[in-house]
């Protein structure tokens, strides 16, 4: 069943490719929304089969291919890899449906966001290294193509500076899957926790930073970065969307799989200088994107330091900052990817992105009142003020990571702060004030009439906006699918819950922490031995464990 | 041989000095501008009607009623009334007032005056203490701050005055509707002298009021102020709310105490010659309240005519807000044409000095105004 969320878009790409005569744009983006509706409706359906207790793969499927190379084409489901597939899938329907029509290359165009679309997902569901690979650098060939066929007037260099970074990435990632099998003495690249077990410190470390680097360029987190805003600034509203919605995502998926994953000891090594990364990657990010007078490249700056909060929470790989990754990445997917698009309309409706130049677009007649009001609502999810997915999630972010590293946690928070100021500005500079879209002229000029824009524009933003305060509200119908997952990611902690770690050894963050999880979703049933167990972390404090 | 030097530059708005002496309009004359004039002054009869009825009721039937909870309702009290106005199903009555307290505000005219007068002191006296007679508390009050009733007794002056004033206004707007309907009033300068007329005609209207208590009726604005239409509230009324107005926030950005407000109100320029369009549909805008009423009675031709424009009925109040500043600019080309020291034909080069200077003189206080965008 998995392989059908690969393989049904590539079939409707096929379709588009084997079309006989001239495809009309129309009829090709019908083909293409029925390829991912019926993915994003496979995807529905896996979601209802998904077993919440079992926190490894599920839905599994093993297909020898290269086994003399440890090649194998072995997919699988769990509660990091579900929710980020369902992203996959909704933003992929999303860049669909807010596509041009009048698109020049429209046969191409769709084919290549359904192979991206397929390739993406294939990177979330593969459960081997070389697979995980195989996808990874798929992906790369359509979205160089979607900036550099569809971008905007750089969009030559923009697509040449992401591809050569990414190749980089590709490259670090392959050198540290191919170290670590040949190293642990393995045949087989097949994901195993256990996999660089016997391995010493110091190469964990090497293949750790190797890891780092490589998705660290994707993620992508400070100084990896450069090509990101110019990717950004130069694609097109719906490979924006995607790009950040769901693209950045591999990295951080990487961080969380390959590096948490696979080298727990390593990463808890290096875990005070990631976390102190990550301080530099959300304070540049957000400084960053203070400075910037580009709507868009705001943004993607700001991508950039909510980006970072994913490495604090995996730094500090407490059970809750752990979850919390999975919400930042879901909660940025979500708040970017709506961020992106309406800066698209703003764009489409204004001709411009300028900041120093844009004016009370709020204007309830010939404004942009309804994208405005959105553009606040996103702006203010990004910031994590209450009531929507942003603030969950970076409230779990700093919860999880406070107590292990409380200073970098606090200039983290710093950097939460830093988001509601350039996304302040942004909404003060574009949306108050009197209606502008170009400086002030000394000739008479007519009153500014914008277009309006049509709900066609306005439904997915909406859509967006709806799942973002819907998983504010509702955390848990976020958290459900991942808790056991992610608890089941940190080797230490399993085997704490197992019963083969004294309790005594727990940081006291951890056994705190546990009490948290449960609170956001359903009870996590605990192995029974630990139902009567206490932590006696301090002489003062007393934390009982959580009894369902 | 010699060459004369001219030493003075002409005016900068010249052009529309010679337009107005030669019976034409600070608007220029096109067909569109036409429809959009007339039908948007039809409209604006039809609410002027409403406003000057409510003006008039609230200067005669509210007079001095501490609470008026009900002045909107014209003396008709009733549960589906009640319901239609807390729905907000009514007339923005509102906008009558904004524009009667800055018709107060600014004043100007024999009436302003007037209303400082010890005659009028005297007459608001006695009407004031046949009011309150049967109420202790408000004689205390009014022992303790003599000022405060009589100046609420102006307030309710204005309130007559410019219901008067609208009643005539409505009348003519609506005429003006019916002659371009039945093809008589086709071009922007024939709207002018159409105005023009009507405004002269009742120039010399006298603007009295007076109100009853306990069946006594007390002269507060008597005949014998020799008050009238068009030099005593028209002037005022066109100076007040064309040209000066009031910043309100939302339409003007500013700091009043870093002085961006002129201390001298003669300096104001927030009049609807001077309004920008764009903030209209804003809350808490007073233009926004005026477009809203409009916006009932546009005429089927004028509708069909902002459809077929940009976002259609969407930003329908601003298109609304520049026709009625197009429809302004006609009307005050007719009251500067109607105020003229000389006629505008005059063959003597004095009068016609002195006819340039006055226009010369409302031009430079047109020189920041949205004249230059209704040529475009």
């Amino acid at each position: 069943m998995l392989s059908a969320i690969i393989l049904i878009p590539l079939v409707a790409a096929l379709v588009l490719i084997l079309w006989p005569g001239k495809l009309e744009a129309q009829t090709a983006k019908v083909i293409s929304g029925l390829g991912l509706g019926l993915t994003l409706a496979l995807v529905g359906l896996l979601a209802t089969r998904f077993d919440l207790a079992v926190p490894g793969f599920q839905f599994e499927e093993l297909l020898p291919w290269v086994e003399p190379l440890g090649l194998t084409y072995r997919l699988g489901l769990d509660g990091l890899s579900l929710p980020l597939i369902a992203v996959n899938s909704l933003l992929g329907m999303v860049a669909l449906y807010i596509s041009d029509p009048t698109l020049p290359r429209t046969r191409l165009y769709y084919v290549l966001l359904l192979v991206l679309n397929s390739a993406v997902a294939g990177a979330f569901l593969s459960a081997n290294l070389l697979l995980f690979f195989i996808f990874y650098e798929l992906e790369l060939v359509p979205l160089y193509l979607l900036i550099a066929i569809w971008g905007g007037a750089k969009r030559g260099y923009a697509a040449t500076k992401f591809l050569l970074y990414t190749a980089l990435s590709g490259v670090l990632i392959l050198g540290a899957f191919l170290g670590l099998v040949w190293l642990s003495g393995h045949s087989s690249f097949d994901y195993d926790s256990d996999l660089a077990a016997a391995l010493p410190l110091a190469q964990q470390i090497t293949l750790l930073v190797a890891l780092l680097v490589g998705f660290g360029i994707k993620v992508p987190l400070f100084p990896f970065h450069t090509w990101l805003p110019d990717a950004h600034v130069e694609a097109s509203t719906p490979v924006s969307v995607l790009l950040a919605g769901v693209l950045l995502k591999l990295g951080t998926y990487g961080l969380v799989r390959f590096g948490l994953g696979l080298l727990p000891e390593a990463w808890m090594a290096l875990a005070p200088w990631l976390a102190t990364w990550a301080v530099i990657s959300v304070l540049y990010g957000s400084l960053a994107a203070i400075a910037q007078p580009d709507m868009k490249k705001m943004v993607a700056y700001s991508s950039i330091g909510h980006m970072g909060y994913v490495l604090l929470a995996a730094a500090a790989a407490t059970p809750v900052s752990i979850v919390a990754t999975v919400f930042q990445m879901i909660s940025h997917g979500l708040i970017s990817a709506l961020l992106f698009l309406l800066v698209g309309v703003v764009y489409k409706t204004t001709g411009t992105r300028d900041l120093t130049v844009l004016r009370g677009l709020l204007n309830p007649e010939r404004g942009l009142p309804f994208v405005g009001s959105l553009m606040i609502l996103g702006v203010m999810a990004s910031a994590g003020i209450p009531g929507m997915v942003g603030f969950i999630s970076e409230f779990l972010v700093f919860r999880g990571s406070f107590l292990v590293f409380p200073v970098q946690t606090l200039l983290c928070m710093v950097g939460s702060g830093l988001t509601a100021v350039y996304f302040l500005l942004l909404v003060n500079r574009a949306f108050f004030g009197r209606l502008a879209i170009a400086p002030p002229s000394p000739t008479p000029q007519l009153d500014i009439v914008l277009p309006s824009v049509t709900w066609r524009d306005r439904t997915p933003a909406l859509v967006l906006a709806a799942l973002i305060i819907a998983f504010g509200l509702q955390p848990s119908w976020l958290a459900r699918w991942s808790e056991h997952t992610t608890l089941g990611l940190y080797q230490p902690y399993e085997r704490m819950a197992l019963g083969k770690t004294p309790l005594t050894t727990l940081p006291v963050a951890m056994a705190d922490t546990t009490l948290i999880a449960p609170a956001l979703a359903n009870s996590i049933r605990l192995d029974p031995s630990l139902t009567e167990l206490t932590v006696e972390s301090t002489p003062e404090s007393k934390v009982e464990v959580y009894t369902p | 041989m010699t060459q004369t030097l001219h030493l003075t530059a002409p005016h900068p708005l010249e052009p529309f000095i010679q337009r107005l002496l030669r019976a034409d309009a600070l608007l220029p004359d096109s067909r569109t501008n036409v429809l959009e004039v007339v039908g948007i002054l039809k409209s604006y009869g039809v609410v002027l009607d409403a406003y000057s009825k409510n003006l008039i009721y609230i200067a005669d039937h509210q007079f001095l009623v501490l609470f008026p909870f009900f002045k909107y309702f014209n003396g008709k009290v009733t549960l589906p009334q009640l319901l239609r106005h807390w729905w907000h199903d009514r007339i923005n009555f509102e906008y009558a007032e904004y524009c009667m307290k800055t018709m107060l505000w600014h004043g100007g005219g024999k009436m302003d005056d007037y209303l400082d007068s010890d005659d009028f002191l005297q007459r608001c006296e006695a009407a004031v203490s046949a009011k309150i007679k049967p109420n202790l508390p408000i004689r205390g009050l009014h022992g303790l701050f003599p000022d405060f009733l009589p100046e609420q007794v102006r307030q309710l002056v204005y309130y007559s005055a410019l219901g008067q004033f609208w009643r005539v206004m409505s009348d003519l707007f609506i005429d003006l509707s019916d002659a371009y309907d039945a093809g008589t009033v086709t071009t922007i300068p024939q709207v002018v002298a159409f105005v023009k007329a009507g405004l002269v005609a009742a120039a010399a209207n006298p603007i009295t009021y007076a109100v009853e208590i306990d069946g006594v009726t007390y002269d507060l604005l008597p005949a014998s102020a020799e008050l009238t239409f068009l030099m005593d509230v028209a002037v005022p009324y066109v100076e007040a709310v064309f040209f000066r107005g009031t910043p309100f926030l939302g339409t003007v950005s500013y700091n009043a105490q870093a002085n961006q407000i002129s201390v001298d109100q003669g300096r104001f320029d927030y009049g609807a010659l001077y309004a920008d369009p764009l903030p209209i549909g804003g809350a808490g805008i007073p233009p926004t309240l005026l477009m809203q009423d409009m916006r009932h009675y546009l005429p089927d031709y004028l509708t069909a005519f902002y459809q077929a424009q940009g976002r259609g009925l969407d930003d329908v109040r601003v298109k609304i807000c520049q026709s009625f500043q197009k429809s302004m600019f006609c009307v005050t080309s007719a009251s500067l044409q109607g105020l003229l020291p000389y006629p505008a034909d005059t063959q003597n080069p004095t009068e016609q000095a002195t006819n340039h200077q006055f226009l010369a003189r409302w031009m430079d206080r047109l020189a920041t105004s949205r004249l230059d965008v209704v040529q475009l």
